[in-house]
Parts: C-alpha cells; structure tokens; sequence
C-alpha cells in the first residue's frame, strides 16, 4: 500500500549540507502498523514530510496505492490521512465546520461527509462537542478532534506524527483506542514516534531510524533474531551508543 | 506481510482508481470545481469575520476615527481659510488710549474700507480689529506680542501727518495678516482721502477706471482635503486587509492547521486564492465602512462642498469611482500582504514584516498630498501614489482617461506580480521549521537548469515591463530632446529602449533563473519552406491589418486627437527623410526580434504548460495587443485589434513550428514592408492607392494580399506538418 525507496533529504545548514535522511526505504500492506522509531532528530518527521509532499526529495521515491508522491501529489494526498502532535484547530470554526471543511478539502461528498463525521464523532467521544467553537476546547479534546479530522476522508494509509507527544495518560489512552479504530478498518499505518515502550505495544513492524538511516526493519521477532536483544531499547542502545540518551524509556 | 505495488503513473491523478470500495470512488478530488474554491473562500472569510479583532478594525474605526477627523478637518480649514474670510478679531496693542482712539478712527472710517469688488473677489469680509491698551496693565506692547497676547504693536506718534509705527511678530500668521489689512486699509484711506480732495481741487476729476468683476472656467483645486480623503481611504483600507492577511497565513502556522492544509490534496493556488480572496473582501469591507463613514461625516460637517468644489449633496458617482479604484488597490495591497505575510511563521515575525511596508506606504502617500504633484508621468505608474492621484481627480472631476488608464493597468501589473510572488512563497518548503530559508530565498537563483521560465517569473516579468518600458522609453526620448537629436537618431533610441526593456530584462530573468535558451526562446532552426510561408504572411497580412486598423476607426477606438494625429502625419512625412537602412533597423528589425523573443519565447514557453494551444495563443496575442496600447507616453487604443490579430497569426506560427525564427521573419517582412511603402509612399502613387494611413484599400490589391497570407498560413503548416514526419521517421526509422 505505501512504497518508500531510497528516500533521501539534506538541509543546508549555514555552509554545511545535512543529511537529514540517507536512502530510507519501506513497505507497508493493508492492515498494518508501522512504527517509524528513532531519536530526535533521527529523519521521522522529514521521511514523512516527503511522503506527504511537503518537501521534495533529493533522491528515492514514495508511491502510495502505486501513485508516486513526485508525480501524482494530489493522487497521494488524498489517499493518506496525517496527523501530528503539533497539530492545530480553527478557533473560530465550530468543530463540525472544520472536520466538514477538511472533507471538501478532500473532495468527500457533503452528505457522506456529515455522515462520517457523526460516525467518527460517536467513535472518538466528541458528539457532544460538535457544534462547539474549536477555540473554546481543552488539550484533550482538540486531540481528539485532530484525529477525526485525519479520518474524515477514510484514507487507507495513515501517517501519525508522535501522535503521544504532551499527552497526558488519558490522552495517550485515546490514540490507543484509535489505532484499534485504524486497525478495525483495514488502514496502513505508520507511527512516528521515539516513545519505545508505546511502539512495542502499538506495532507490528518496527523501522530503527538514526542519523537519517534505517537500521533495522522488520518484527519484534526478526529484530530479536537479527540483534540478539530482548526489546526495542536494548536494540537502540546498542545502536547509537551513548546517544540512547535521548530516546525515552518510560 | 508487506506488499509492493508497481508505481502506476500513467493514471491521471484526478481519476482515482478504487482500492477500496468505501470510499475513494467518492473522494475523487475534482480539481476544477469552482464551486469547492467558492467554499474554501466561505471558510476563510468565516474564521475572518467571526474574529471580533477584525470586526474592530472593519465597523469600529471607521465609526469613532471620522468624527474625531471630522472636527480635525473642520479646525484644519477654518484655520486655512482664515487669511482670506477675516473672520477673526486681530487684536492690536497700543501704549496709550490716545494712540487706541486714533488706530480706532481710522479702522471706522468707512473710507478705509476696501471697495465692494475687492472685497467680493477675494471671497473675504471685512477684517475685526480689536484694539488693547497695555498701558493699563503696565505691560510692554512688545512682550505681549512676543506673548502672543496681541496680533501686532502699534505706536502712534503724533505729527503732521501722524506716524504710526507696527511691530508684528516673524513667522505668525495671525500677525502678518494683522499687519497686511491694517496696512492695507490705511491705504484704502489714503486713497480715499486723496479722491475727495482731488474732485473738490478739479471739477473735472475722473477715477482711471470703474471696475467691475465676473469669472468664467473651473475654480481651481479647492483645498489639501481632495487629497487627504483618498489617501485615509488608502490607508484605512491597507489597515483592514493587515490583520486578516496575518491570520490567514502565519496565524494559520502559528496555530499549527498550516500542515494539515497542505497536506490535503487541494492545490497551492486554491488555498492562496481563497486566502486571497477573504482578504480583498475584508479590506474592500473596511474601505467601503470607512467610504461611508467618512462622507457621512463630510456632508454632515458641511464640509463637502470644499472636497469637491460643488454645493450639491453627496457626489455619488465620485464614491463609487473611487470605491472601484479601492478595489482595484485592495486587490493589489492584499497580495502584496500575502506575500510577506505567505513567509512568516508567526504574527510577530509578521508584523515585523508589515511594519515597514506600512511606513513604506505612507511616504508616497504623502508625497502626493505636496502641492503641484499630479496624474502624469512616472506619477501614473507610482505604486499607491497613482492610485490617491486619481481618486483626487475623481473626487474634484478632473480626471484625464489617458494616465487614469495607465493608473489601472500598471496597477493590476502590480497585483499579478505580488500575487505570483504570494504563490511562489505560501506553503513552499519555508513552511517547513526545518527549512532555513529566509526571504532572500525568493532572489537566490535555482541550483537546477529549466527548460523554461516559470509562469511566476513570467507573470512578475510582464508586470514590470510596464513601468520599466514606460520609464526606459521616456527617458530615452527626453535625452533625445534634450540634445536636439535627428528623427533618425531618436528612431534609433527608441529601438534601444525596446531591446532594454523586451530584449534585455526576459533575458536577465531567464539567465538568472537557469532557464536553457534554446528551449525558453524556442532556437530551434526551422525548415526553409516554413520560413518561405512565414514571409508570404507578412507580406498579405498587411493588407488585412491595415483594414482591421481602419475597422478600429470606424468604431470610434481612437486614442488620437486631431492635433495629435496631424502631428503622427507630419512625422510619417519627416520619416520619408530618414535613411531605409535605419527606418529597416530601428521599426522592422529590432521589434520583430525583440518582440519576437519576448512574446513567443519568454511568454510563450512560460505558459506553455498552463494552457491548451488556443488559449497559449490567443493569450500572449492578447497581452501582445495591450503593450502596443500603452506604448510610450501616449495610449492608441485604436492599434488593439489590428496588433493582437496580428499577434494571434505570429502566435499560431510560433506554435506550427515549435521555432521562434519564422514568426521573426513574419513580423520583419510585416513591419518591413509597412516601413517602405511609407518612405516611398510619394514615387508609389502609380500603383493606385497605397497610402496606408487613412483610406480603404480597393478590392484588387486587399483579395490578392489575403490570398498571399493564406497560402503562406498553408506553406507553415505544410512544412510543420512535414518536418514533424520527418522526425517521426528519424525516431521510429521502421514506422
């Protein structure tokens, strides 16, 4: 369902040119949740930024349902759903508004849209929240509006961006409830995230980013047989050394 | 577990194939609906409006800041029709009451008064004079004046005749216009006096002259207050588009939707223009309260007859004029906004951005608020100057079509430049906080070659042709006068201004953007037989532009006055004088390379990918017909039809032949052929009538030359026709 190959990105910096992500490449099928792990600053955000069409790649491709984002970006567009943790809200659009205007965006028919979003709305506890100015909502539930807004067009990838990042614990049980949602539906998946212990539960394949690369891909399983290691923080402690540091093991 | 798929991009990308039976099928996105996009600008002008911040700036400013104005306004103009309505009591200091009793005297003598003519054309009434004795409260006559308790110091000595001493005080008005009436009024006295003893001395005494006084014409431009009105309207109006052009953009960053929108599969320009649209309604809402508000405040405060120089009520045509020019700068000023704002990634880096564009404004707006600056010249082409010009002139009914015209297309040239630089900055990789790009970015060249030039570098090229040209042109041909130089010379000039502005400025825009020449000028040689047919079209096409001319005439599209056209025909005259070789350069040559290069390379492959062969053609033909409209300092409407006719026929060429050389050929024979029959207009009478400047041509020489273009429209696509077969079988040696 999503293709990644060879992706690469570099960034000016000053006079130095930074690669910020070096010839990553993935499959992801039907049905399936990808995590994408690694350090800050490992390439997560920019691997997916050019999967999405944000930013051009300087090398590789990601094609999405056989539709390279380089090619065809509206075709891609409208077959992934994006989330991310720093991820905003109209405030002075109603909630139904803004999930309905982000339909349209997506060419979702009127009445499919209205559908839908009582649907999703049901699912994810915001019925009630609806007809709300979006400005008057607390942390919580702009959470949860975000990540209806990223169904509404029912996409079959999905690409969550540290969907858990500033969550509190009920906050992160709720993208645990989504992503049974995602599951139920069939969805491709990929989490970005550097919240081990979640990726473990929430997964079921892993990529290990760091410095830009791929180091490791595959199951929990493969990745035991391939690094001799029990869990994914021994596995990333052995990687990057003394950079194990900034991964969070909660 | 995981599966690949080949990438398939050979689908077009609006036709979504159904992976799953839910719902993709319905999520197709139609790209095109102009309904969608009318929704997208709903949306944006719903998050503006429901914002109380720019209600604030849309209905409460202009509800409290007008009468605050209206009595500014009020005081500024009493205060500047004070010299002459004399309204106010000058009050004059004197020592004694004996020197205030004389000044007294002489101020009640009826005498003194100026005669009713006088009085009348100055528009005044009498001057007050109050007199005060600081002797009673032992202060000095001089320090009241230097207090500025007294208007001017008097000192009355007596004597035969009395001398009468003023002191007034440098630089005020009040005491110089003192000093001027007192004076003058002594010397309506003396006159008087002089008068009276010269009837009684001579019976026969006679005044020089009775005079009486009328007035025909115009008053003249009434007050500063014609020109504040547009430039508050101006102001007002950049003020209401300011905070929706910052929330709309950076506040869409700074709230963190900017991703999320990008992200959805809805086209850069969609979301720009439906930006871009909420932000023009807002500010066209704000200049239309402010309009309202503020007339409202004039006709209340009686001061419109001032603005306006006309006792009637509310100059309604004049309003309307001038909400069609706010509209006109709404447009441009809020892509301009968008533009800066498009690049920043919070309110206060857009502020930032915004605070010296503002400054920027305000000083041309003042500049056109000083005395004597007028809608003419470099004037018409000045940014937001122009636009207060005119709305001056349309307020006081002096507005000329000529520069008004100018006004308006060197405006909206103006707003497709800031609005390709909008699209070319909102929601690029700047958006990105990895990205360390800064607006710079916007003038660092590609690192990679192109083909051919974007259609933003078109679109900002095309707009700063106008007042590059404009300006280019006339200062050529001031320095041309200025040195007395020969017509040939000047011809030559002005081919030098068309390589500077059409020839050199595309080409720097294409080399500075990494544009291949050969693809953006389209080199590529053509076959001789296209080059045969592309001289037969210029050759016919004559005939048939020339009848399109006259067409034009008859019509009424005339730019001309007799004046001027009679001057045109005693250039064409002086024309006949100057060298073949230099008529040849200068009027067949240079433009048909230079325009040529300008219009069916630079433009043409621009807009190539845009648009289907047609619409290419018909519009750079188009954009072709209006720059020969606005040529010079002079505007030829009536050269509209004949030049885009002849642009759509050059356009078609360029496209046959994927080669810019046949249309050069083309054009060169058209202008050529144009440039000597005019020279040898006089030694040509014997074939009948060619003169090409005011009479239809008979029927034996039009039918042949529209035969000749038409075989040699056939000869170019013959030729396109075989050279394209010609590469098929060098491609697909087989086939």
């Amino acid at each position: 369902m999503l293709e990644v190959q060879s992706l690469t990105k570099h960034f000016q910096v000053g006079d130095t040119t930074m690669t910020a992500v070096d010839g990553v490449s993935f499959n992801i099928a039907r049905g399936e949740v990808f995590g994408l792990l690694g350090p800050n600053g490992a390439g997560k955000t920019t691997t997916v930024r050019m999967i999405l069409g944000l930013l051009d790649p300087d090398g590789g491709w990601a094609s999405v349902d056989g539709f390279r984002t380089a090619d065809q970006p509206i075709a891609v567009k409208s077959r992934l759903g994006f989330v991310s943790a720093s991820d905003g809200i109209y405030p002075w659009l109603t909630v139904r508004e803004m999930l309905l205007y982000f339909a349209d965006l997506y060419g979702v028919d009127a009445a499919l849209a209205s559908e839908r979003c009582e649907h999703l709305a049901d699912r994810m506890d915001i019925q009630h929240l609806l007809d709300r100015r979006a400005g008057v909502l607390s942390t919580g539930q702009r959470q949860r509006v975000t990540l209806v807004r990223g169904l509404i067009h029912d996409p079959p990838v999905m690409l969550l961006d540290e969907p858990t990042r500033g969550l509190d614990v009920v906050g992160v049980q709720t993208i645990f409830e989504y992503m049974e949602i995602l599951r139920d539906a069939g969805k491709a998946v990929v989490v970005c995230t550097h919240r081990l212990d979640e990726a473990e539960r929430l997964c079921d394949r892993f990529g290990l980013l760091h410095n830009g690369q791929l180091k490791h891909c595959g199951s929990m399983q493969q990745l035991r047989d391939e690094t001799g290691r029990q869990n994914l923080v021994d596995i990333f402690v052995d990687l990057i050394g003394d950079g194990a540091g900034s991964v969070a093991v909660e | 577990m995981s599966q690949s798929s080949e990438p398939n991009t050979d689908q077009p990308s609006d036709s979504s194939p159904s992976f799953e039976s839910t719902s993709v099928s319905k999520t197709s996105v139609s790209l095109r609906s102009s309904r969608r996009l009318l929704r997208m600008c709903k949306k944006e002008m719903l998050e503006t409006l429901r914002d109380r911040r720019t209600m604030i700036t849309l209905v409460m400013m202009p509800l409290l800041l007008y009468p605050l104005l209206g009595m500014a306004f009020n005081r500024f103009l009493y205060n500047y029709a004070a010299g002459a309505s004399e309204e106010t009591a000058y009050r004059i200091g004197v020592d004694t009451e004996a020197e205030g009793e004389t000044l007294l005297r002489w101020l009640e003598d009826p005498r003194s008064q100026p005669p009713e003519e006088i009085l009348n054309a100055s528009d005044g009434k009498l001057a007050k004079f109050k007199v005060l004795f600081s002797g009673e409260a032992g202060i000095d006559t001089l320090q009241s004046l230097k207090n500025n308790e007294i208007d001017l110091a008097a000192k009355v000595t007596a004597g035969q005749p009395p001398l009468l001493e003023l002191t007034s005080y440098e630089g005020d008005a009040g005491s110089a216009g003192a000093r001027r009436i007192l004076v003058e009024r002594l010397e309506w006295l003396r006159l008087a006096l002089a008068e009276e003893v010269a009837k009684q001395a001579q019976e026969q005494y006679q005044p020089p002259a009775q005079v009486t006084l009328a007035s025909i014409g115009e008053p003249a431009a009434p007050s500063a207050l014609g020109t504040v009105i547009p430039l508050v309207l101006v102001l007002m109006t950049i003020t209401g588009a300011v905070y929706p052009a910052i929330d709309l953009t950076a506040g869409e960053r700074e709230r963190g939707t900017m991703e999320a929108l990008m992200a959805s599969p809805v086209p850069r320009s969609y979301i720009l223009l439906s930006k871009y649209v909420a932000v023009v309604t807002v500010a066209l809402l704000t200049a239309l309260a402010n309009l309202v508000a503020m007339f409202m405040t004039l006709w209340a405060s009686q001061l419109l007859p001032l603005v306006t120089g006309q006792e009637d009520g509310l100059p309604w045509l004049a309003m309307v004029q001038i909400l069609g020019l706010l509209v006109l700068f709404s447009g441009f000023f809020a892509a301009v906004l968008l533009s800066l704002t498009s690049y920043a990634r919070s309110f206060k880096e857009a502020q930032a951005y915004l605070i010296p564009i503002m400054l920027l404004s305000l000083t041309p707006g003042v500049l056109s608020l000083m005395p004597g600056v007028t809608l003419s010249g470099p004037m018409a082409i000045a940014p937001l100057v122009n636009i207060v010009l005119l709305a001056r002139e349309v307020l006081q009914g002096t507005a000329q079509a000529g520069p008004a015209m100018l006004t308006v297309i060197s405006t909206v040239g103006y707003a497709f430049a800031a609005i390709s630089i909008a699209a070319k900055l909102f929601g690029g990789d700047a958006v990105s906080r990895t990205s360390g790009a800064s607006i710079a970015g916007l003038f660092t060249r590609p690192a990679n070659m192109k083909l051919v030039p974007t259609t933003q570098a078109a679109a900002m090229t095309l707009a700063l042709l106008v007042p590059l040209y404009y300006l280019s042109s006339n200062f050529l041909v001031q320095f041309g006068t200025t040195l007395e130089l020969s017509l040939a010379n000047k011809l030559l000039l002005s081919a030098l201004a068309l390589i500077l502005a059409f020839g050199l400025f595309p080409w720097l825009v294409a080399r500075f953007n990494r544009c291949q020449l050969s693809t953006t000028y389209q080199l590529k040689s053509p076959s001789a037989l296209s080059i045969v047919g592309a001289v037969l079209v210029g050759i016919g096409a004559w005939g048939v532009m020339q009848e399109l001319f006259l067409l034009a005439d008859a019509m009424g599209i005339r730019g001309l006055d007799d004046e001027k056209i009679a001057q045109a025909k005693e250039t064409a005259r002086q024309l006949q004088d100057v060298p073949l070789v230099i008529l040849l350069f200068a009027m067949a040559l240079t433009p048909a390379v230079v325009e040529e290069f300008c219009f069916r390379g630079f433009l043409f492959t621009a807009l190539k990918r845009l648009m289907t062969p047609w619409r290419l053609i018909f519009v750079t033909a188009l954009v072709f017909g209006l720059f020969h409209v606005v040529t010079g300092n002079m505007l030829l409407p009536e050269r509209f039809l004949p030049t885009t006719a002849m642009g759509v026929i050059l356009g078609w060429i360029a496209w046959k032949t994927q080669s810019i050389w046949p249309g050069i050929v083309a054009h060169f024979s058209y202008n050529g052929l144009l440039m000597t029959i005019g020279k040898y207009r006089d030694q040509l009478d014997w074939l009948g009538s060619t003169d090409g400047e005011s009479k239809h041509l008979p029927m034996s020489w039009l039918i042949p030359l529209v035969i000749v273009t038409i075989v040699g429209l056939l000869i170019v696509h013959v030729a396109s026709v075989v050279k394209s077969d010609a590469v098929t079988q060098e491609v697909h040696p087989g086939a």
